[in-house]
């Protein structure tokens, strides 16, 4: 982890040292990029035992113990280097790190922002440590600018900004415990916990204080579909749909209630609906096809798979058009296109878990 | 405006046949001597055995007229388990049981007397099926079990005799679902046997981490199923190999029997837990190709794999054709496969309203009778989820359940009342008259407990609506007729006892024919021969007999009551 952070570029100082502290600067240098650490340590303590006023000298004696992971020798030598040059951005850069590994959050954030621009990312993490979400939220979406799609980055950007808004969400249970939105995040945080009687109940005082409220129907319909209530979720998704047609997973989200209760035709005009709203999306695509094929109109099911398996080719959501369309081709008696859609579908079901074929289980021989 | 009115009335004289029946449908019934536990002894360990009985098969053994009850029992389980295995069936507590009905509705234990009690220390019981496999008219049972079936034959005088050795059809492994049919119609009963995977009590394991539930079937290899072919002398050959059966390995526990495509022999589908379900198709030459896939009968409408536990496989929607409910998990939804003709089924747990009766239950038994005599099969679930800590796992899920009971209006179906208020952990079921009122009735069995006699209200309920119930008496066919097809006023039946999940119904063949006071009845043997009866009363029970060759079509028919 730390050597992610040691990229330090040694500045340099106006102060020269003497030769013969240059000598053992240099075999310190050397000694340090071939990872012989303790020679570098002992190398680097005796440019400092020479030229004690050289901060380069103490910089380079902090990293090296710092590289060797032995943190808290490094620190001594650091803070040295920053009395001898307290502008010097490699010693708060490299304190700031030591004192972070440490454990050290708060101490570490003025010597981090004293740190060279090109990396917020420690600076992001000291301040998730001590609290200072927003902060952490901006520096650490500036270091993914500088360093996209870095995972270590994406992990504590995340981590942040769930915080930031664990934050927020305690502060309006703190403060407003009896609003519509107060009500609203307990739901949310009673479905996470899978507790779908306190979810219910949350969400509906959301609703009884505020029947307007964003995504609260939304959140509710979610709650009966997951225990298979469909009728409760299409009420629910419908009222959402109702607050907000321009909302494309509502609507979808109704089409689909309205295609598990097997009302086809009203599901249909729904999935197509969203379809416009939110051009192709897979899964409406997939609904739209089964609630055509449903109800007997095999050329729209046809178009909406294909148009799917355009789109996606690798993905579950592909193999189940395949075996619509196999279905559908063998009720045609396109009996060589059936075959080769449920090839397609074998093949993808393969694909998604080779160890146990889904589809079909292993004959004998 | 007239024209309205007269619309009204017209949709309400027509609706009274079929009209709803005043909730609820049945009444949960204690008939007096009707003392039976399943005896399942459920063990922290979580032996996948245990979880899985038990069968039960309405019968009339002695035939007088009156259906007796049989049901199979479990067994202990002991911790550790003993090697070789031991189940102490012979100990009373763990028998299977036959219950003789009086003419009081009362029943009287008669294992004993019948020489059934002890099914062999080794064997843990699982189901029952029923058929006269030497045509002698008296019906016989075969229990499966986890280790050894055991064929009993009826010898007419109130006893049974073990003839698994003599008949060669032991198995071994699992044994699940079993049924009696005539697979090459030569007039004797053929049997199949679903076995559920390849597990022993050595290589028992719990799973779910620290749940402690039930394992998944996928964490056992699968196995095969068997065929044996009588021999017509007692005795019965394993053609399971030779027939193709055994080229399929599977994870079976359920079995229906029906001719898919008309081609005059029985087909069979087998429901297969967590995998693809099979359809086996009857090449009328003693071989079977497994044809699921091709079909439309082996998967989800989504092309996913299903867990698929009771099967029945009859004509719902009253278009002649056999169709297939498979009972799944929750989330699943049971799968309703409608035969298109053709060889091809397609998936319509949708549009038939089952889909959202079922995506939060989980189904064993399952039948498809004609429970308000409208003339349209409804459905009946026993209904309990496999896992009895379920509720720890997902609390939106619950182990025991009430059954589902579901009336077909116009080929959708609508959940009624089912009486039933306590939920239990179910398992098998099977339907027929217990009572010989006209009315189908249920008897369910649950794991721990009593099992559940099911009274059909409608006759009490003073409804007008008509029913027949057909005997059939092979002659040329088998003396059952199983595999006959049967249709009166539109409505079609295959002629079997199997059903469901582990059980066996009543043989008898019950229509419910809403305002008709006659039937016009036609039969299509498996031995080829079409008989049609014409103005036959309804409200009656009638013994239709195979013509002899050239016999006069009246000689063939009496009221069996």
């Amino acid at each position: 982890m730390i050597r992610a952070f040691l990229f330090l570029t040694l500045s340099f100082a106006l102060h020269t040292p003497s030769p013969e502290a240059a000598e053992h600067m240099q075999a310190g240098i050397a000694a340090d990029k071939q990872h012989q650490f303790d020679v570098a340590i002992t190398e680097f303590r005796k440019v400092t035992e020479l030229d004690p006023s050289y901060a380069d000298g103490f910089i380079s004696l902090g990293q090296a113990y710092m590289e060797k992971h032995e943190f808290a020798s490094a620190m001594a030598p650091l803070k040295r280097a920053l009395e001898l040059d307290q502008d010097s951005a490699p010693a708060h850069q490299l304190l700031g790190y030591d004192l972070l590994v440490q454990g050290y959050a708060a101490a570490a954030i003025p010597h981090l922002e004293r740190a060279p621009d090109r990396d917020k990312t420690a600076l992001g993490l000291a301040q998730i440590q001590t609290g200072l979400l927003p902060e952490a939220v901006a520096n650490l979406q500036a270091a993914l600018a500088a360093r996209p799609n870095d995972p270590d980055i994406l992990y504590y950007l995340g981590r942040a900004s769930g915080l930031l808004s664990k934050q927020s969400i305690d502060t309006l249970l703190a403060a407003y415990p009896d609003s519509p939105r107060a009500h609203q995040a307990m739901g949310e945080n009673y479905f996470v916990l899978r507790q779908m009687p306190q979810a219910e109940k949350e969400y509906r005082d959301a609703l009884s204080l505020r029947p307007d409220i964003p995504e609260v129907h939304l959140e509710l319909g979610e709650v009966y579909a997951g225990a298979f209530e469909w009728p409760k979720a299409e009420e629910e998704f419908r009222a959402q749909a109702k607050l907000q047609p321009g909302n494309a997973e509502a609507i979808y989200r109704l089409g689909s209630a309205l295609l598990e209760q097997g009302k086809v035709h009203e599901a249909r005009v729904e999935l197509a609906r969203a379809d416009k709203l939110m051009p192709d999306m897979p899964e409406t695509l997939y609904s739209l096809g089964k609630a055509a094929s449903l109800e007997g109109d095999a050329a729209a099911a046809e178009k909406e798979w294909t148009k799917l398996l355009s789109i996606e080719k690798e993905s579950l959501l592909a193999a189940q058009a395949h075996f619509g369309l196999a279905g559908l081709y063998r009720k045609q008696g396109k009996t060589a296109a059936a075959q080769r859609e449920m090839q397609e579908f074998q093949r993808l079901q393969r694909g998604s878990n080779p160890t146990q074929p889904p589809a079909q289980e292993e004959s004998q021989h | 405006m007239l024209n309205s009115l007269l619309r009204a009335v017209l949709v309400v004289t027509m609706a009274l046949p079929g009209a709803p029946l005043a909730a609820p449908v049945f009444e949960v019934s204690a008939p007096l001597g009707l003392n039976f536990t399943l005896e399942n002894s459920p063990t922290p360990q979580k032996h996948l055995i245990e979880t899985m009985p038990g069968g039960v098969a309405l019968l009339d053994y002695n035939n007088d007229g009156l259906l007796d009850i049989f049901f199979v029992n479990g067994g202990r389980l002991t911790t550790p388990l003993p090697t070789p295995d031991n189940f102490d069936r012979h100990d009373p507590k763990y028998w299977n049981r036959l219950f003789r009905q009086n003419k009081d509705g009362s029943f009287t234990d008669v294992t004993e007397q019948a020489g059934l009690a002890n099914a062999g220390d080794g064997n843990y019981g699982m189901g029952v099926a029923v058929g006269d496999y030497d045509n002698d008219g008296y019906p016989d049972l075969y229990v499966t079990s986890y280790g050894k079936n055991i064929l009993y034959h009826n010898n007419g005088d109130g006893t049974f005799t073990d003839v698994t050795a003599k008949a060669g059809v032991a198995a071994g492994g699992w044994s699940v679902s079993a049924g009696f049919f005539d697979y090459d119609n030569d007039g004797k009963l053929d049997l199949f046997v679903t076995r559920y995977m390849d597990w022993d009590t050595k290589h028992s394991k719990d799973c779910g981490g620290n749940y402690h539930t039930y394992c998944p079937p996928e964490e056992f290899p699968a196995t095969t199923n068997i065929l044996y072919h009588n021999n017509g002398d007692g005795t019965f050959t394993d053609v399971s190999q030779k027939s193709g059966i055994a080229a399929k390995k599977g994870r079976a526990l359920g079995v229906g029997f029906a001719d898919y495509d008309g081609d005059g022999f029985t087909d069979i589908f087998v429901s297969n837990d967590g995998m693809q379900q099979y359809l086996f198709h009857n090449n009328g030459n003693g071989t079977f190709t497994e044809l699921g896939l091709e079909a439309g009968a082996a998967l989800s409408e989504d092309g996913r794999r299903m867990s698929g536990m009771g099967v029945v496989f009859q004509d719902y929607d009253n278009d002649g054709r056999p169709d297939i409910m498979v009972t799944l998990l929750p989330r699943e939804i049971y799968a309703v496969y409608h035969n298109d003709g053709g060889g091809s089924f397609s998936y319509r747990s949708l549009e038939t309203g089952l889909g959202v009766l079922s995506s939060g239950s989980s189904g064993w038994s399952i039948g498809l009778e004609d429970f308000d005599n409208d003339g349209w099969k409804d459905i009946f679930v026993a209904q309990a989820h496999v896992l009895d800590n379920v509720e720890s796992i997902d609390p939106s899920l619950h182990y025991r359940d009430v059954p589902l009971v579901a009336m077909n209006r116009n080929n959708r179906f609508e959940r009624v009342d089912s009486g039933v208020t306590t939920p239990m952990a179910a398992r098998g079921a099977a339907f027929g008259d217990l009572n010989n009122d006209g009315w189908e009735d249920v008897v369910m069995t649950c794991l721990g407990g009593h099992p559940q006699v099911l009274m059909n209200l409608g006759g009490k309920a003073g409804s007008k609506a008509h029913w027949l119930v057909i005997t059939l008496r092979g002659t040329r066919s088998n003396r059952d007729g199983y595999g006959a097809r049967v249709r009166v006023n539109g409505q079609t039946r295959f002629a079997t006892s199997t059903v469901g999940y582990l059980s066996a119904s009543d043989k008898r063949l019950h229509f419910g024919l809403g305002t008709a006071e006659k039937a016009k009845v036609e039969i299509m043997w498996p031995s080829g021969i079409h008989q049609t009866l014409n103005d036959v009363h309804t409200d009656q029970f009638l013994e239709v007999k195979e013509p002899e060759a050239g016999a006069p079509e009246e000689q063939n028919r009496k009221p069996s009551q």
